[in-house]
């Protein structure tokens, strides 16, 4: 039988609908769902540490907007992308403000009590309920056509190795904080790793069997018969596999650069991994919601590759009137909206695998963080920028919404996959519902 | 199948010596056999010298009834009428001439086999163990503790306080919990040392607590509960282990009072709470009720973490009343891939600790190949050959530029072989396989560096250098474990045993007693084994019982109430050992009533070794309630007076009567229904007269002293250690084990010796019963 010498080779054997029994290990099926509809997808990406909001807000409202100097990477996507000025994460109770901006940001509801003590007011926990992103994975695992190997991926970069509410983005309930994986080799066994001993026992069936033979002739007539059935299960696995072979499509993994270790001046790296990573798994419909939460809140990455030494965080507390401290920060936001705009171009020039258009036809990216501003850390206008065609949204417009909930624009992203909530988080947010956008 | 068969067989016909029913019930088919047909077939179909070939073959009994009516006797065809040909081919059918027939009638020998999944499990855990250093478990219990004035554990010499803890279960209240620590309101504390499990499977681990805390079973690097963030009023978290019993596993706890995050004592002085603190390290072991981690469970070493291959396994072959590995099915085969997968990946995510090695290391290559041809020879219990080395590890070294995704490779294919899957697949008499056999009899497992140097150099090729290794084994926690598995399977309770008891007549008979009585029982079992003497006898005649507080008072203990499980006289003398033991009289009973007929089963079957003929028709009890005014004797009487059911229960019902005195739950009572107990019975042994037996204690004296029941228990232990029917060694082996066992004055260690010696020497190949048959 053919090996596979080759990643191509091996990936031929990738991403199986009916996977062979051994490699099933009670998981749901390794790859595509049964249905060829439209395939929607959601992108939640944080970056932290609030924004400064005269080089990030348009001073228009309306489709003809003029993109500020932390959002000019944009520029390209400017018709697909909405801008989403005056949504304001009202949750109140324990923690301080980066805890709760950061706790109550997908989740829209207070955190519980505890003992982690921030720079001021009382100390909290977790959030008490879950975020939107896995509000809406579950919606979608729930219903056959829409079930994928995973359902959701967390993607983060340089999250710190401690488990505290500044580090927790995705919640899966009430103190059940999901850690994101930051390491992209990680993130890679975690999607193809079982793919890889897939490839592996392929590879070592056809000795295998010629040794059985061997064991099998050193064995009395009797004792024979044992032999003989374990060489009909390994030549019978071996058909199942060759057989899944011939079905599987053609979808690459990313080759990842080798050796990059995590630390800070390997971010832009990392996340260009990460990014690689998140697409593929996109294109392999291994799952059709993801998190990228790059860094934390309090994150202090150093830009060191732009020239700024200071940490990110550091900064983020100087007065408006340090104007080289503010155009830092802008500089920083605006790295940041660059990886967001190389995400959604990498979906943009990938054409929907079995559907229409591109991948960001189908992909909504929302792109937030916990903070309005930095010094204050107001939670008003918490930013939200929205980019891609997945919710179906009008898109190529800057609104100003005046300060709504943002419990009701979480709900709008459920809305969009036909996940129609009455309320989400914390019910006294909610309002009139989602957000009609 | 065909083996399977044989000992069908036997255990027919050992059944039918006891029972006295007639066999084959066609003496009509035999008579006209020996009259038509005997003069040319000869006797069993075996031929003669006229007409030398044997009668065998595949037709069934209808074919077989039309050819002899059409063609026989030769000299004469169609004599016959079809009822007697009929009869005629029944009985050459069903005595000799079927596939079926012929394996009966073959002896039984010794034959091929995989790991039983207990022992893969066994043996995955010691071939990954292998490459770390070893523990060394001291006799001391408990845990290590260190406590800080600070809401982190630091290093240990910054602590506070260390002593050893007995058991994590404090409440602290609003005070210090030792007095060298000052503020009531941060401290923290670190627990250290190993876990004893004693079943194998999931151990849920509990920790309770109003604060942080963390816990790390069985691996240093992620904790199985991470609760340092503390938040909501949640105080008890969970998290499952799959532990092996008889294994020593690292545990650390830890647990802060005070606050994480933001170290500010303005804070920390304006938001401190006065509130209650209390730790709790409890567990539910599989087959146990939440408890605190006793004591003798916990132990203050160190040891590395070991692997425990939690693959679910289909349940091997036990139709013979124990577990063995002759049969392969496509269940299995999946599961050794899934496993091999699961070993592989842990083997690979801990590579450098393992193989020696580390990233940078210039000889990284060289040292990951090392380690793949060792861990081969291991798995394989003998050295590499050139080809194997080859085949199962270079090629993939010289295909593969990754080093990392060779090691894999060559591990998958290791762990999917035959030559480790099979038990001496390649077969021979090399002392590697003296080693192996004596391995896995002793341990379930693979040889240890010793028992490998000693294959090697071959110094195993005496019995006495045999009995030396084995002795040494003997003192090892994985011989202490198979002894103790074996116990609970002679006594048939060592897999899941529901004692479900209807709760309005035995309301404190709950899960917690249950558990406690598994733990009383395994400890009787523990110090018998281990004493001295090992004596087995005591296994039937001691009348102490270990109980705890809980136990004491169910079972109406007089006096002070133990603290913990100790061992007490209990109804003055009435007790007598593991056939009265509280857990065993409760498996061996209904949920409201006793059952005499299980009781008699489990003696005739289990502690006597007899087969039994399963009865003619499922039967379900008579109800107590049909019967008011009967007791349980009586009722059982009643319902087992019809001959078809007394060729067997005239043994079973009068051995059952005697344990009357011990209730459904294994209490002792005087009356049922206000009548006065009749715990009489009796029993024919195979040699003497008849014995009568009055209650628990004369039977338990008999038994203690009966050569059928210690045969019944040699042969029973043997099939257990070896997995191998004991008759497939000869009859020599069967009596000269027995009589080794007296000798010894009845040591069960003694016993485990000399049955791992004797069935270490003997491979497939040397197999006595069938090369006498040959």
């Amino acid at each position: 039988m053919g090996r596979h010498n080759t990643r191509r080779d091996f990936l031929r054997a990738m991403g199986l609908s009916a996977a062979v029994a051994p490699f099933l290990m009670n998981r749901p099926s390794l790859a595509f769902s049964n249905s060829s509809a439209r395939k929607q997808r959601l992108v939640i990406v944080f970056t932290p540490n609030g924004v400064v909001p005269p080089t990030f807000w348009s001073d228009e409202e309306g489709s003809e907007f003029t993109l500020k100097e932390s959002l000019t990477p944009l520029e390209p996507l400017k018709d697909r992308m909405l801008l989403l000025h005056g949504v304001n994460n009202s949750v109140r109770g324990d923690g301080d403000l980066h805890m709760r901006g950061m706790g109550c940001l997908l989740t829209g509801i207070e955190l519980f009590p505890g003992n982690v003590q921030g720079g001021g007011d009382t100390p909290a926990g977790w959030a008490s309920g879950l975020s939107i992103d896995q509000e809406i994975k579950n919606y979608l695992q729930s219903q056959e056509a829409t079930r994928t190997r995973f359902g959701s991926l967390e993607f983060g970069v340089m999250v710190p190795e401690r488990a505290d509410t500044w580090t927790r983005l995705v919640y899966g309930g009430p103190n059940k904080p999901i850690a994101p994986i930051d390491d992209p080799y990680q993130m890679f066994a975690k999607l193809y790793g079982e793919m890889k001993d897939r490839e592996n026992m392929t590879s070592i069936l056809d000795d295998l069997e010629e040794d059985l033979a061997k064991v099998r002739n050193l064995v009395s007539a009797e004792d024979r018969g044992l032999l003989e059935q374990q060489e009909t299960f390994v030549r019978e696995f071996e058909r199942s596999l060759q057989a899944e072979d011939q079905r599987a499509p053609d979808h690459a993994e990313p080759e990842l650069p080798p050796d990059i270790e995590r630390k800070n001046e390997n971010m832009p790296e990392l996340t260009r991994m990460q990014i690689e990573l998140m697409v593929h798994s996109f294109l392999n419909d291994f799952s059709r919601v993801a998190t990228f939460q790059i860094t934390n809140s309090v994150g202090q990455a150093r830009m060191t590759w732009m020239g700024i030494d200071e940490p990110h965080h550091s900064l983020s507390h100087e007065p408006d009137s340090n104007t080289e401290a503010m155009d830092k920060l802008t500089k920083i936001n605006r790295w940041y909206c660059e990886q967001i705009a190389h995400l959604a171009q990498r979906l943009d020039e990938t054409p929907e695998p079995g559907g229409e258009g591109t991948m960001l036809d189908n992909t909504t990216i929302v792109w937030t963080n916990e903070l309005g501003k930095g010094s204050s850390h107001t939670h008003e206008n918490t930013p939200f920028v929205m980019l891609g065609g997945g919710l179906d949204l009008e898109m190529g417009r800057s609104l100003k919404l005046g300060g709504v909930a943002h419990n009701r624009l979480l709900m709008s992203l459920a809305a969009g996959f036909g996940h129609e909530l009455k309320t989400f988080g914390n019910p006294d947010y909610c309002g009139a519902g989602a957000l009609t956008l | 199948m065909q083996s399977r068969l044989k000992h069908l067989f036997w255990a027919t016909a050992v059944g039918l010596l006891v029972t006295g029913a007639p066999c084959l019930a066609n003496e009509a088919g035999e008579q006209l056999y020996a009259q038509q047909c005997v003069r040319c077939h000869g006797q069993q179909g075996a031929g003669t010298e006229d007409y030398p070939s044997p009668l065998a073959g595949d037709l069934s009994v209808d074919q077989l009834a039309e050819q002899i009516r059409l063609t026989m006797p030769a000299d004469n065809p169609e004599s016959l009428t079809r009822d007697e040909a009929q009869n005629i081919a029944r009985y050459v059918h069903d005595s000799f001439y079927s596939a079926i027939a012929r394996a009966r009638l073959e002896p039984p020998a010794i034959e091929l086999a995989r790991l039983t999944v207990n022992q893969y499990r066994q043996v995955t855990a010691d071939l990954v163990g292998s490459f770390l250093w070893q523990a060394s478990i001291g006799d001391e219990r408990g845990l290590s503790a260190e406590y800080y004035g600070d809401r982190n554990p630091k290093g240990r010499d910054k602590a506070a306080l260390t002593r050893t803890d007995a058991t994590i279960d404090f409440q602290f209240g609003t005070e210090v919990p030792v007095p060298e620590i000052e503020d009531p309101f941060r401290y923290s504390m670190r627990w250290k040392g190993v876990v004893l499990p004693t079943e194998t499977g999931w151990h849920e681990f509990i920790v309770r607590t109003e604060h942080a805390c963390r816990l790390w079973v069985n691996d240093n690097e992620t904790a199985v509960i991470d609760r340092w963030v503390k938040s909501g009023d949640d105080d008890e978290y969970r998290a499952k282990v799959y532990l092996l019993g008889g294994r020593a596993y690292p545990l650390k706890l830890e647990f802060s009072r005070g606050t994480q995050g933001v170290s500010d004592e303005k804070l920390h002085e304006k938001y401190k709470k006065v509130s209650e603190a209390s730790i709790q390290l409890m567990w539910a072991p599989p087959m146990g009720a939440v408890q605190v981690i006793p004591t003798r469970c916990l132990a203050p070493f160190e040891a590395p973490p070991a692997y425990a291959c939690t693959t679910h396994f289909p349940p091997d072959d036990r139709s013979y009343g124990w577990e063995r590995g002759t049969a392969v099915s496509q269940s299995w085969f999946d599961a050794t891939t899934a496993a091999a997968i699961e070993t592989a990946t842990y083997v690979c995510d801990r590579l450098n600790r393992l193989a020696g090695t580390n990233d940078k290391d210039e000889q990284r290559h060289e040292k990951l190949q090392q380690f793949c041809h060792k861990f081969a020879e291991r798995a394989f219990r003998r050295p590499l050959n050139e080809e194997l080395r080859q085949r199962y590890v270079d090629q993939h070294f010289e295909q593969l530029d990754d080093e990392e995704m060779a090691t894999r490779r060559a591990l998958l294919m290791t762990l999917t072989s035959p030559r480790f899957l099979f038990r001496e697949a390649s077969g021979g008499d090399e002392p590697q396989n003296t080693a192996a056999r004596l391995a896995l009899s002793l341990w379930d497992s693979l040889p240890d560096e010793e028992l490998r140097s000693a294959a090697a150099e071959d110094r195993l090729s005496s019995d006495d250098a045999l009995r030396d290794q084995a002795s040494r084994m003997l003192a090892d926690p994985r011989a202490r474990r198979k002894l103790r598995q074996f116990l609970f399977t002679w006594l048939q309770v060592d897999s899941v045993v529901d004692l479900h008891k209807n709760s309005e007549r035995y309301p404190q008979f709950d899960a917690h007693t249950v558990a406690d009585l598994r733990t009383s029982l395994d400890l009787l079992l523990d110090e018998v084994v281990w004493s001295d003497d090992s004596d087995y006898r005591r296994l039937f005649l001691t009348d102490e019982v270990f109980l705890n507080q809980r136990l004491a008072q169910f079972y109406g203990l007089g006096g002070e109430p133990p603290a913990d499980f100790a061992k007490a006289r209990l109804d003055d003398g009435e007790r007598a050992g593991v056939i009265t033991h509280p857990y065993v009289m409760s498996k061996f009973a209904h949920s409201d009533v006793t059952s005499p007929i299980h009781r008699g089963v489990f003696l005739v079957r289990g502690v006597m070794g007899h087969a039994l003929k399963p009865p003619p028709e499922a039967i379900a009890p008579l109800s107590p309630d049909l019967h008011p005014d009967l007791t349980t004797r009586e009722r059982v009487t009643l319902q087992t007076q019809p001959p078809a059911c007394m060729t067997c229960h005239h043994l079973i019902n009068p051995l059952g009567f005697t344990l009357e005195r011990f209730d459904a739950v294994g209490r002792l009572r005087d009356t049922e229904q206000d009548k006065p107990i009749d715990d009489r019975g009796e029993y024919q042994p195979q040699q003497g007269p008849a014995v009568s037996l009055s209650g628990a204690r004369e039977l338990a004296e008999f038994l203690a002293d009966s050569d059928e029941v210690s045969q019944a228990f040699t042969e029973q232990m043997f099939r257990y250690l070896v997995q191998q029917s004991l008759e497939a060694y000869g009859p020599a082996v069967a009596k000269r084990l027995h009589e080794s066992f007296v000798e010894s004055k009845y040591s069960i260690r003694q016993l485990a010796v000399e049955v791992a010696v004797v069935s270490s020497r003997v491979g497939r190949d040397d197999d006595l019963a069938s090369q006498s048959s040959k």
